[in-house]
């Protein structure tokens, strides 16, 4: 695709003169965006790629309280993909993810079409409203709903429900997520709606659609590349999941146990038990989940989102 | 909701600070790389020493000993409390940079801790000089022969807290057996419609699980630090299980609530009518003043009901001491801080502990001084509490921990909290605790007795 685009404006330049000046140029064009990305490529191996190449090295070894540090090649990645504890973890995560992208795309998109829809006060202060959980920090946000699910302060108190038993627990987790999430997705896809051309819609009005037929049969599938974008970013953090089971965990340590998510699990390897290599194994097996498990969404999607 | 986790986490990014300044002044400075054999170089001037404590009320105690000491200063720092200290202790110990000097471990934590290696002898700086200040079973937990891995300071003999206006107002009598206990508590249930439990069994705290084994005259490890590859584990035994089928009945018949402890709803329930009684341990008072005020002056104190009438058997749950990390650069004068702050001669440091933070002191001559087992409280309606707490101190058996309690407690709470949560045996939930501990123990390279 790029190819295409600059092919036109590359023919006349390789005509040009001097085919030299123009190599010459472009090494130095070459040079001056090294420089660009110079900042981010030391910070990119700084903190990232060397960081996961020491974690990657103590995931081989294996250190034991009595007999100290040993090498065990793949020992601890067999151990994990054999540990039912990450494998639980895992299926909650994919189960969660199953449920929650769809509820939070969902939510995110109704909002986003409504906000664009309308354009009354109400919908600037509506769209400020929505994005405001996404600027309380998540630990923040989560103590808040540890609050307001409580048995004896909550709103909700007077329900007899229990939102933190062993039933409940994940969809209360699912609702702190969206809360916090939604509105930072809904900006983004509103973003996405603002970016299109409005004639399409009257075109689509002269043509006789109704508001809710040009929200749904054009607006969205014009902005299924942002749509596919948002979605990722869900995917990515629902298998990440970890502050928020970790915040409520004190709540009920027997429905938020220490191997509720992979990464709880991986977090309490390492800093409850010092299973600092275990730990290292298990993160990069989750690393490498998430990586197919996007890999997977965006092939799947390949055709719509515009990302190939 | 441990609110505490806030500060303790604002504590963690300026300790990171710290630890990147330490770092630097390593790196400006010629690294010694000796060990604590060779001796120390002899400081000048004012040294300081890093201490790590969650104490309430500590700032005084620091302030106190700051102004009477000129050639120690301590520099506090709260760096959370329990795991989150130790999660942190941990990191600063491998990492060889960042852990204080000093540093507050709970009893059952030293052997964890000395495995590590990372903990100096104390027995090598004057401590065993002191021994004679403590009671047998306290020294006992810091110790193993001549080697002296921290000094204690605070312990908790557990008791049993009740609420005098709950108990007047059902006409409850005090229990002294825990069938009697059982009794009292089904008559709470009928007479408060449901209204109220006899107390809460919170299933999110392994040291509170352990007092009442301990009680019970379970060993749940032999450990000695001094043999450190062996272990035996016995966390399933018959007197733990008692323990477990007693209180699994007493959740199953709606007579105790299992609302996990140190939450807002198990404060809230403390100070409101919910639960009339509190199986606390010597320190729990301080907690639940700050925490449950509402109740204040109607709590009374009464010994732990016993398994067999007419016994004195006690349990404790939790305790600390002050331990010095290899880090410490003058270990001699770091022992003596760890051996002063809360020193039996160390009276004032002893009034802010008792007077205002509520510990309960492992220091002989301060715990059968009049003014501490005198000492009327005005939250427990004028009674003096002590009377209770001090002959349960006395009485506690002696009691191993594993080297790796973490994992211990982490067991035996999530094992019997998905019990809990699914309705299943408590006392299998010890089984697989004692058969994922044993896995454990095995994969790290200790023999398994």
């Amino acid at each position: 695709m790029t190819e295409v685009q600059t092919s036109p404006a590359a023919a006349p330049a390789a005509a040009g003169p001097s085919e030299k000046t123009g190599r010459r140029s472009h090494r130095r064009e070459a040079a001056a965006g090294w420089l660009f990305v110079l900042p981010f490529a030391v910070l990119l191996v700084a903190f990232l790629l060397l960081p996961m190449a020491y974690a990657f090295k103590i995931s081989l070894y294996r250190s034991t309280l009595i007999e100290g540090e040993v090498f065990a090649f793949f020992d601890n990645y067999k151990q994990a993909i054999d540990d039912p504890l990450v494998r639980e973890g895992v299926v909650r995560v994919l189960i969660f993810g199953l449920i929650q992208t769809p509820v939070m795309i969902g939510v995110a998109l109704l909002a986003a079409l409504l906000i664009d829809a309308a354009t009354s006060r109400f919908s600037r202060f509506f769209r400020l409203a929505a994005f405001v959980p996404y600027a309380v920090p998540v630990v923040i946000g989560t103590l808040m709903w540890g609050f307001l699910y409580s048995d004896s302060l909550g709103p909700f108190s007077g329900l007899g429900i229990d939102f933190v038993s062993s039933d409940t627990v994940l969809a209360s987790l699912g609702n702190i997520t969206t809360w916090q999430w939604a509105g930072y997705n809904m900006i983004v896809l509103y973003a996405a709606l603002q970016g299109l051309p409005r004639e399409t819609y009257e075109s689509a009005k002269i043509d006789g659609a109704g508001e809710v037929q040009i929200a749904l049969r054009i607006k969205t599938p014009m902005i299924s590349s942002a749509l596919v974008l948002a979605t990722l970013f869900t995917i990515m953090g629902t298998l990440q999941f970890f502050t928020e089971p970790l915040i409520l965990q004190p709540l009920n340590p027997g429905a938020i146990t220490q191997h509720y998510t992979p990464n709880v699990y991986a977090y309490n390897q390492a800093f409850s038990f010092q299973q600092y290599n275990y730990s290292a194994a298990i993160s990069f097996l989750l690393g490498a989940v998430v990586f197919i498990g996007s890999y997977i969404f965006l092939f799947a999607t390949r055709k719509r989102s515009a990302l190939q | 909701m441990n609110i505490g986790n806030f500060s303790a986490r604002r504590v963690s990014r300026r300790s990171v600070v710290a630890a990147v300044a330490a770092t630097a002044l390593a790196l400006t400075g010629c690294s010694s790389g000796g060990d604590d054999d060779k001796p120390a170089e002899k400081p000048t001037g004012t040294v300081t020493v890093k201490v790590w404590a969650w104490y309430p009320e500590f700032k005084a105690v620091v302030d106190q000993f700051n102004a009477t000491h000129t050639d120690v200063k301590i520099e506090w720092t709260n760096a959370g409390t329990g795991q989150d200290q130790y999660t942190k202790l941990q990191t600063a110990l491998k990492a060889g940079k960042g852990a204080p000097d000093v540093v507050m471990l709970e009893l059952q934590e030293i052997p964890t801790f000395a495995l590590t290696k990372h903990l100096v002898d104390l027995g090598k700086y004057g401590a065993n000089d002191v021994k004679g200040d403590y009671a047998g079973w306290a020294w006992s937990q810091v110790s193993s022969g001549e080697q002296v891995y921290a000094i204690p300071v605070d312990a908790g003999p557990m008791a049993m807290m009740y609420r005098d206006d709950i108990f007047k107002k059902y006409n409850l009598t005090v229990p002294t057996t825990w069938d009697e206990y059982k009794a009292q508590a089904e008559k709470l249930k009928a007479a408060s419609g449901g209204k109220s439990f006899m107390t809460d069994f919170g299933a999110n705290d392994g040291g509170f699980m352990t007092g009442l084994f301990w009680q019970a005259g379970a060993k749940p490890y032999t450990y000695d630090i001094a043999n450190p590859s062996s272990i035996g584990v016995n966390v399933n035994s018959a007197e733990a299980k008692k323990v477990f089928e007693y209180w699994e009945g007493m959740v199953n018949n709606g007579l105790a609530d299992t609302t996990a402890f140190h939450t807002t709803d198990f404060y809230n329930g403390l100070g409101s009518e919910k639960y009339a009684t509190y199986l606390a341990a010597g320190w729990g008072p301080g907690y639940i003043q700050a925490n449950a005020g509402g109740a204040a002056g109607k709590w009374k104190v009464a010994p732990l009901p016993q398994w067999t009438a007419g016994a004195n058997a006690q349990g404790d749950w939790g305790g600390s001491s002050f331990a010095v990390t290899d880090q410490a650069k003058y270990p001699d004068i770091a022992a003596k801080v760890a051996i002063e702050i809360f020193g039996a001669k160390n009276t004032e440091a002893w009034k802010i502990g008792i007077d205002k933070a509520f510990l309960f002191p492992t220091v002989t001559p301060v715990l059968e001084s009049d003014a501490f087992t005198g000492k009327t409280y005005d939250f427990f309606g004028g009674q003096k509490v002590n009377e209770v707490f001090v002959p349960a101190y006395s009485a506690i058996g002696e009691l191993d921990w594993s080297p790796f309690n973490s994992y211990n407690f982490n067991q035996l709470t999530t094992n019997l909290g998905q019990a809990i949560e699914k309705k299943t045996s408590w006392t299998a939930s010890l089984d697989a605790a004692q058969e994922n501990i044993k896995t454990y123990a095995t994969q790290q390279g200790f023999k398994v007795q």
